[in-house]
């Protein structure tokens, strides 16, 4: 379960990109976060695993305070996986060797383990012929399923994805977008910012609408794209829709 | 026909008369062994100066290291290097009287100082997303650095290491204030013995142009292979 308390983050002075953030969310949950762009989402995704360290306000992921001075962050991350825009998958790398590095290089699985597990994963996203390639031989869509199955090979208890799609090619959302659906199936949490409006309503158990730093609206995905309560959401919605 | 002459005899009295091309041959060993090694001993202290100076700048952690790298680059980057070898033998070292060794180290401590900044810039063109990408999957900084940022890093620097060990090649010249015999200071033996400027200097002028053209042709080669790795 991920608590939000008050959360703010400036990066310039006096010119706050969250603006006080409360909000709740289970276990099982998928989350989508939409909004105009300055509005925060990237930068809230981004507090949720101290990628950004946030000016004030409080993060607890079961229970433990994250934004507590002398945590072991990298403990924390070890249960988050998050998955990025422009991938970032390691290009000296193979996509195998992406996959098993950090649950070996940790200690969380042998050698071996990692790397069998590695395999199952990409199985699992239909790339087992791309085990040897190297990243920058895969398509744009590929590599995004193949940071997706990265950050699975720490069994993570959360998901985050920021923006996934939004660096792909049209006809390469879809593949994206169903390892995403797969996810969401097995009761993953997940907390997604994306511009895919399908894929909030069709997926979400709610939806954050986020504007000058705060969560201006939120609502289950039926309810906020049919009767949108907020002038600014229904703007928003009126020019993406 | 003169001139034809004068070449053969001056052929013949700097390089044959008393085996002295035996001198050139020490003095190219030398002058290949110091720039070999004090570039070595320059990437060594290179990349700990950056990694420590790129640290400090992203977390703020590491201040006095970081302090006593400041420190170094601006000593070294401000006096000559005829200085500093010149402090190395006759005051650090005033001990030792290996002259080939403490002029490597002198060097190799001088280039240290500029591969830093090679290094460093190397690191910086590194896409912050691999570093955050390390981050998020809980590797540690130190892990993220070693693993994940440097070898991209110093594959990006390899050309710029290499041209640094051409300009550390040719700033040798200046080791015979400590009494090595490089290939600068063979010619000025055998000057000192022929009293004639010409051919030695020349031909040395010539030796060092050769060994740094083949050195850029090999680095020119080395930089399109890695261009087409990145190309994949």
């Amino acid at each position: 379960m991920i608590e939000v308390k008050g959360l703010c983050k400036s990066f310039v002075k006096d010119t706050p990109v969250l603006n006080g953030i409360d909000c709740r969310i289970e276990d099982g949950e998928q989350i989508v976060v939409i909004g105009p762009s300055g509005g925060g989402k990237s930068t809230f995704l981004r507090c949720l695993n101290m990628l950004e360290v946030p000016t004030s306000g409080h993060i607890l992921i079961d229970g433990e305070d994250i934004t507590a001075p002398h945590v072991n962050l990298n403990r924390i991350r070890t249960h988050m996986g998050m998955v990025f825009q422009h991938f970032n998958l390691f290009p000296h790398f193979t996509v195998l060797k992406n996959i098993w590095f950090a649950p070996a290089q940790l200690k969380l699985q042998s050698k071996e383990e990692a790397k069998e597990n590695a395999l199952k994963l990409l199985a699992r996203v239909g790339l087992t012929d791309k085990a040897d390639s190297y990243p920058s031989q895969l398509s744009g869509g590929q590599k995004q399923r193949i940071a997706i199955v990265r950050a699975l090979a720490m069994n993570p208890k959360i998901m985050l994805f920021d923006e996934p799609t939004s660096a792909l090619d049209p006809e390469m959302v879809g593949e994206v977008l169903d390892v995403m659906k797969e996810l969401a199936e097995s009761k993953m949490t997940m907390v997604v910012v994306t511009h895919e409006m399908g894929f909030a309503r069709e997926v979400s158990t709610r939806v954050f609408f986020m504007d000058g730093g705060v969560i201006a609206e939120e609502n289950t995905p039926e309810e906020l794209f049919s009767n949108p309560v907020n002038p600014r959401t229904q703007q928003f919605l009126k020019s993406v829709l | 026909m003169d001139f034809l002459n004068s070449l053969v005899s001056g052929f013949e009295k700097t390089f044959i008369r008393d085996d002295r091309y035996k001198l050139f041959l020490e003095g190219l060993g030398n002058t290949l062994l110091i720039a070999l090694f004090a570039t070595l001993m320059g990437v060594l202290i290179g990349t700990i100066v950056a990694v420590v100076k790129v640290m400090h700048r992203q977390t703020g952690k590491l201040r006095l290291l970081n302090a006593i790298g400041e420190l170094y680059s601006t000593v070294i980057r401000g006096t000559p290097v005829v200085v500093q070898l010149l402090i190395a033998y006759n005051i650090i070292f005033a001990f030792s009287d290996r002259a080939v060794l403490v002029g490597t180290i002198a060097f190799g401590i001088n280039s240290g100082a500029y591969v830093s900044e090679i290094i460093r810039a190397g690191i910086l063109a590194v896409d912050i997303g691999q570093t955050e990408a390390g981050r998020s999957l809980g590797l540690s900084q130190g892990a993220t650095m070693s693993k994940i940022i440097m070898p991209q890093a110093l594959k990006n620097v390899l050309p710029a290491v290499g041209n640094e060990f051409i300009s550390v090649l040719k700033e040798t010249s200046v080791i015979g204030y400590l009494g090595v015999v490089d290939l600068t200071r063979a010619a000025e033996r055998v000057i000192t013995r022929t009293a004639d400027v010409y051919f030695p200097y020349i031909s040395i002028a010539l030796i060092y142009l050769v060994i740094v053209c083949g050195l850029s042709w090999l680095l020119k080669k080395l930089e399109r292979r890695l261009a087409r790795s990145d190309r994949g």
